[in-house]
């Protein structure tokens, strides 16, 4: 097993284990209801808030929590390109076609193409709420241990859902190392010199073929053994997780009040409340 | 990309909220369906382990274009049925949503286009396969680019009709701005088509029971092994 992840833009789910499970931070002793709330509160206030200056506030608190929890930074900037890719190639073209005053621009052709600052703005607030919630979110799942993660997720989803899910979490070590050990055999016989659609498109079917195939046999053998040992579709939870403390209530509500007054704000405000 | 993920604050609240709604009544019925056919321990498992592949499949990217990655729904709607299939991608949904590879707001949207991909993955290939006659590659590519496709124009006309937020363009002008984007995944969709084709032939041949349940005809499931899937 290498035991290694093949991108830099995507957490290596050790990685996240790593953090949750060893981590000593503040944010680690935070209760996981809290966090859990505390997300949902922000992934709100994200959707909610226009302004661009309170969304960049919202940023740089996500910023602080992730550092406070002593997660790497680093690494976070390398994992922020996908969230940002995906961000810009939905809007790349409203850049140039949201009505504004022109920035930059030239002739092409017959037509004037040009960056307004309504499409620049519009591309920066969403960079800026999708980095947000990227930070807050990956705080904490690098700060809440498995066995808090069962809990949770038992309590929140109905049995089939959250053992889905949970199995879903186990697999991830075993079929990340499945896939890197079969790209790295690739690799090493020249497979990253293979060019051309066809060849190309076969070789990369033939990755994914056997990563299924090796996936299916092995839930096979884990249902068969779960199923011997008692297993009936009921995940067994280790921990109990209690609600959240009198300072998560607070800082929940806090969040809560900020939301129904950006709320308001948003919806209501300009009829004069 | 392959495929549109949105992001959090991509569309306005009041939409966001809709499309939860959509994706949760849809995730309901999936799961009475499964309740009422008494999911099997072996069934979650298998559609576990969809969804893990499925996950694990955004690390490696395929270099066309710049770089692309497999959404492999469909193909998990052929392999695991629309049920377990369903599920399957709420959970690869959630994943993706803790690590930046598409918002928690949005989970709902997102839904809803990976179960269009898984439904029409599965009955396209079912129809091809049973009534047609078709061979499993024609099947599998077709039923592959076929949900891909749809899923692409449907994307577009998810977004046109509820807007960027913050936005000042109108449903034809967001529209027009998106046709890039439904261009190169359809284009993405035909390659993927192609990895699902090569990946359903080699499970035809190394572990066929995997599409039994699939490939079946209804009144014959009595007369064979059970599916592997099942």
């Amino acid at each position: 097993m290498s035991g290694r992840t093949y991108t830099k833009h995507m957490p290596d789910v050790r990685m996240i284990a790593q953090y949750a499970e060893r981590g000593t931070s503040v944010v680690h002793s935070i209760n996981p209801w809290t966090k859990a709330f505390v997300l949902i509160l922000v992934v709100a206030l994200v959707t909610v808030v226009t302004d661009l200056a309170a969304l960049l506030a919202i940023y740089a608190l996500t910023v602080a929590f992730y550092v406070l929890a002593r997660l790497p930074v680093s690494l976070l900037i390398g994992w922020y390109a996908i969230p940002i890719l995906f961000v810009v190639t939905l809007v790349i073209m409203f850049v140039f076609t949201e009505p504004g005053d022109e920035i930059v621009g030239f002739e092409l052709g017959s037509r004037r193409v040009a960056v307004t600052d309504n499409g620049l703005l519009l591309m920066a607030k969403l960079v800026v709420r999708a980095l947000a919630v990227v930070t807050f979110s990956l705080a904490t799942f690098m700060t809440i241990r498995y066995k808090q993660v069962v809990y949770i997720a038992c309590k929140t989803m109905p049995a089939a859902m959250a053992t889905m899910f949970l199995l879903t979490y186990r697999f991830l070590f075993v079929a990340t190392d499945e896939l890197t050990n079969i790209l790295d055999t690739i690799h090493s016989r020249n497979g990253s010199l293979v060019k051309g659609i066809a060849r190309q498109t076969r070789m990369f079917g033939g990755i994914f073929s056997h990563a299924f195939v090796h996936a299916f046999d092995r839930a096979e053998r884990i249902s068969k053994a779960m199923e011997s040992r008692g297993f009936d579709g009921e995940f067994p939870v280790a921990e109990r997780v209690p609600g959240p403390g009198a300072k998560g209530f607070v800082a929940v509500s806090i969040l809560t009040v900020i939301l129904a007054v950006a709320v308001i704000d948003r919806y209501l405000g300009v009829k004069g409340w | 990309m392959a495929h549109v993920h949105l992001e959090d604050g991509a569309i306005s609240p009041i939409w966001v909220l809709l499309w939860w709604a959509v994706a949760a009544a849809l995730i309901a019925f999936a799961l009475y369906t499964l309740r009422h056919e008494r999911t099997s321990v072996k069934r979650l498992t298998v559609g576990a382990m969809c969804a893990t592949v499925g996950v694990a499949a955004f690390m490696v990217t395929i270099p066309f274009f710049g770089g692309l990655h497999l959404n492999l729904t469909p193909l998990i709607g052929i392999l695991a049925g629309p049920a377990i299939g369903s599920l399957s991608v709420l959970v690869i949904n959630l994943f993706s949503a803790a690590v930046g590879h598409g918002g928690w707001g949005v989970i709902g949207v997102n839904v809803v286009m990976n179960l269009v991909e898984v439904m029409i993955g599965y009955y396209a290939y079912r129809s091809l396969r049973v009534s047609l006659r078709a061979g499993r590659f024609t099947s599998g590519f077709s039923a592959a680019t076929l949900a891909l496709v749809a899923s692409a124009i449907i994307v577009v006309i998810v977004i046109a009709v509820a807007g960027i937020q913050d936005s000042h363009l109108d449903e034809d002008e967001t529209a027009r701005n998106l046709v890039f984007i439904a261009a190169a995944n359809v284009v993405a969709g035909v390659i993927e088509g192609f990895v699902t084709a090569y990946i359903v032939v080699f499970i035809g041949r190394v572990k066929p029971d995997l599409l039994e349940e699939v490939e079946i005809r209804r009144g014959e499931a009595n007369m064979s092994v059970p599916a592997a899937a099942r």
